[in-house]
């Protein structure tokens, strides 16, 4: 177990190491920062002050030292568009990130994972065959047209949801929430339901067909031949081998939640990373672009690392296998 | 007195989109008690499915079209699903036939034997771990404390067998159908695991239905033998005479096929052509094509099983009567 773990967790930040070093390429040789950040009336002495502030004296090895110590304690450079520090920017637009994708994230567990148990053991039923022809929808339209679809329904045409931005918010000093007020919950129902409804259907998708293929298994059989009751089959026999790829899944799809909500929160303006890394783009904003890129990459190598350190307590079997 | 497992007029039918093929046809046999029953034949001939059908089973499309099948005086075919899985385990043992793939991989060796017990004994979890050690122990497992916590991959395959078969009489049922129980083994843990079961049966005098095309295994285990060819019984009868006089030119050319240990025999005499599928079976006799004595009524009309009596009988036109097998 400690080989393992200790494996898992190299790898992590090698990958990691290389995130940041894509990021690092990207800040040091796209854009100018002498140009985006200096006065029109700059003296050389400003000049010069400030290729000593950035380091951009110094060789590439060192910079990138520099760079990695910066990410290390929150230093993530300044923005070439606002002049302000990216981390402060960046912590500003994290929490209506974050409370976007849980919401999501709750929405896909509580709708897709029993609902795709349910088609899982009872594929020929009429439920389950109307919920994979819906599922259908989800997996194939693209998230833009859907939340412009709900928009249309929802706000234009009944004008029950608000279409834009996160309602009122309450400031907890460290954090900027939107779900103590009601409007912050009434702006969180379309975004949610928007960014999740690929992932419910996937979920869905997923799930079932690992349960049929598990119900068609060897052991299960075995288990039913031996009378093992119904409900121990298949919430503990049948399940418990389905984990592995469904938790791997959920932890990726999680991911992307967070990182794909850049549409969602552009057709909801929802003042989240995604609608902030949209702006960057726009205007060449090169160090937020690559601190935003190195962030998701750092989650999503977080939560795959979470994932394969739960592994050995599903199934013992990849400890072996890796040893 | 009744036997404890009567089989009548079993059919089943694998339904296509123009007709139903069909798989077994019309088998009726017995099971005493204590008594084990051979059942032998080609793979395809239908006796896997028999046994899966006796305890509803089988997989769709598959299905049972006719048939009663009754244990210890009840009927068994036509229950709930829910009376079913009392039947399965608790009355009827089950041994599956690859070790391999019949564990579930995920869960511990001791997990299979409580959640079984659990299913069928109202008992507490840790009466249930005292009797799974038990039969961890009774089959010859070394450490069986040890074993309970361990999970499938750390055993090997004939350890895995053992717990297979610990696992279908853990519930002290009143038979077991063993489906090719030592198919999958290597030769030399074969010994031990027949060996085991003729064990087991001999301590529990639980009735077995035994499943191979090994008639070698038939010979060593079986009180009676079963033959099967093509979804149908071509004959039965107790394992001496069949296996010594066989009576129908299948069952004769199977034994002339099978190596002996007793050496020096002769040559082997493979069976010419091979068993049909379900879509294309022979008229009349459908082992006529493949059978020397063929003449024109096997071709038209099917042979009845008939015989001295029930338990001994063989459906065939032109029964071989020689002694020489």
């Amino acid at each position: 177990m400690f080989r393992y773990a200790s494996a898992r967790i190299a790898q992590t930040v090698v990958v990691l190491l290389a995130i940041a070093f894509i990021g690092f390429l990207l800040v040091s040789n796209l854009g100018d920062p002498l140009a985006s950040l200096l006065p029109p009336d700059a003296t050389p002495q400003d000049r010069a002050a400030l290729i000593a502030t950035l380091h951009l004296d110094q060789p590439v090895a060192m910079r990138f030292l520099t760079f990695l110590k910066g990410l290390l304690v929150g230093d993530f450079g300044i923005s070439y568009r606002s002049h302000e520090p990216v981390a402060a920017l960046i912590w500003e637009r994290l929490p209506a990130t974050v409370e976007l994708a849980f919401a999501s994230l709750a929405i896909t567990l509580l709708v897709g994972v029993p609902l795709g148990v349910y088609c899982g053991i009872r594929p020929r039923s009429a439920l389950a065959k109307a919920v994979m022809f819906v599922s259908i929808a989800g997996v194939t339209l693209p998230t833009f047209v859907v939340g412009i679809l709900l928009i249309a329904v929802f706000s234009v045409k009944l004008g029950l949801l608000p279409s834009f931005g996160r309602g009122q918010t309450v400031d907890l000093g460290f954090w900027k929430t939107g779900l103590l007020t009601a409007s912050g919950w009434r702006a969180l129902v379309l975004p949610a339901i928007t960014l999740s409804l690929f992932q419910v259907t996937f979920v869905i998708r997923m799930i079932r067909t690992q349960l049929m293929e598990v119900g068609h298994s060897e052991f299960i059989r075995f288990a039913r031949a031996r009378g093992v009751e119904a409900r121990r089959i298949w919430f503990v026999h049948a399940l418990k081998n389905t984990l592995l790829p469904v938790i791997t899944v959920l932890a990726l799809q999680f991911g992307n939640i967070i990182a794909f909500s850049v549409v969602t929160e552009n057709v909801f303006a929802w003042p989240g990373l995604g609608s902030l890394f949209l702006q960057s783009i726009q205007t060449a904003d090169m160090p937020v672009i690559s601190v935003y890129l190195i962030i998701i990459g750092a989650i999503f190598m977080m939560l795959n690392l979470l994932v394969e350190l739960s592994y050995p307590l599903i199934d013992q079997r990849v400890l072996r296998e890796r040893a | 007195m009744t036997p404890l497992l009567d089989v009548r007029d079993l059919s089943i039918v694998l339904p296509r989109e123009d007709r139903d093929l069909v798989a077994l046809n019309n088998a009726s046999f017995t099971l005493g008690r204590g008594e084990v029953l051979g059942l032998v034949g080609e793979s395809g001939a239908g006796k896997s499915l028999t046994g899966a059908a006796i305890i509803d089973l089988l997989s769709p499309p598959l299905r049972r079209s006719a048939g009663r099948i009754t244990l210890d005086g009840e009927r068994i075919d036509g229950l709930t699903p829910a009376q079913m899985e009392k039947v399965r385990g608790r009355r009827i043992g089950f041994v599956f036939q690859d070790p391999l793939t019949s564990l579930n991989p995920v869960l511990t060796i001791g997990r299979h034997f409580t959640d079984t017990l659990l299913s069928h004994f109202d008992i507490s979890f840790a009466e249930a771990r005292r009797r799974a050690v038990h039969w961890i122990g009774r089959v010859g497992l070394s450490d069986p404390e040890l074993r309970f916590d361990q999970y499938p991959h750390h055993l090997s395959g004939g350890m895995r067998q053992r717990i297979v078969i610990a696992l279908a009489l853990c519930c002290e049922p009143l038979m077991v159908i063993a489906d090719e129980p030592t198919t999958a083994l290597d030769v030399s843990v074969q010994a031990h695991v027949l060996k085991l079961l003729r064990d087991l049966h001999a301590e529990t005098g639980v009735a077995v239905l035994l499943i191979t095309h090994d008639l070698g295994v038939m010979a060593k285990m079986a009180d009676r033998v079963a033959v099967l060819y093509a979804g149908r019984i071509v004959e039965i009868g107790p394992a001496a005479r069949l296996l010594g006089a066989p009576h129908h030119p299948y069952t004769r050319g199977l034994l002339r096929a099978t190596p002996s240990h007793k050496a020096a025999a002769g040559r082997l005499e493979p069976i010419p052509g091979s068993m049909p599928n379900l879509a294309s079976i022979p008229s009349g006799c459908a082992f006529h094509p493949r059978c020397p004595r063929a003449t024109e009524i096997c071709r038209d009309r099917v042979p009845v099983l008939e015989g001295r009596h029930e338990g001994d009988a063989v459906a065939c036109w032109h029964p071989v009567t020689e002694d020489r097998p």
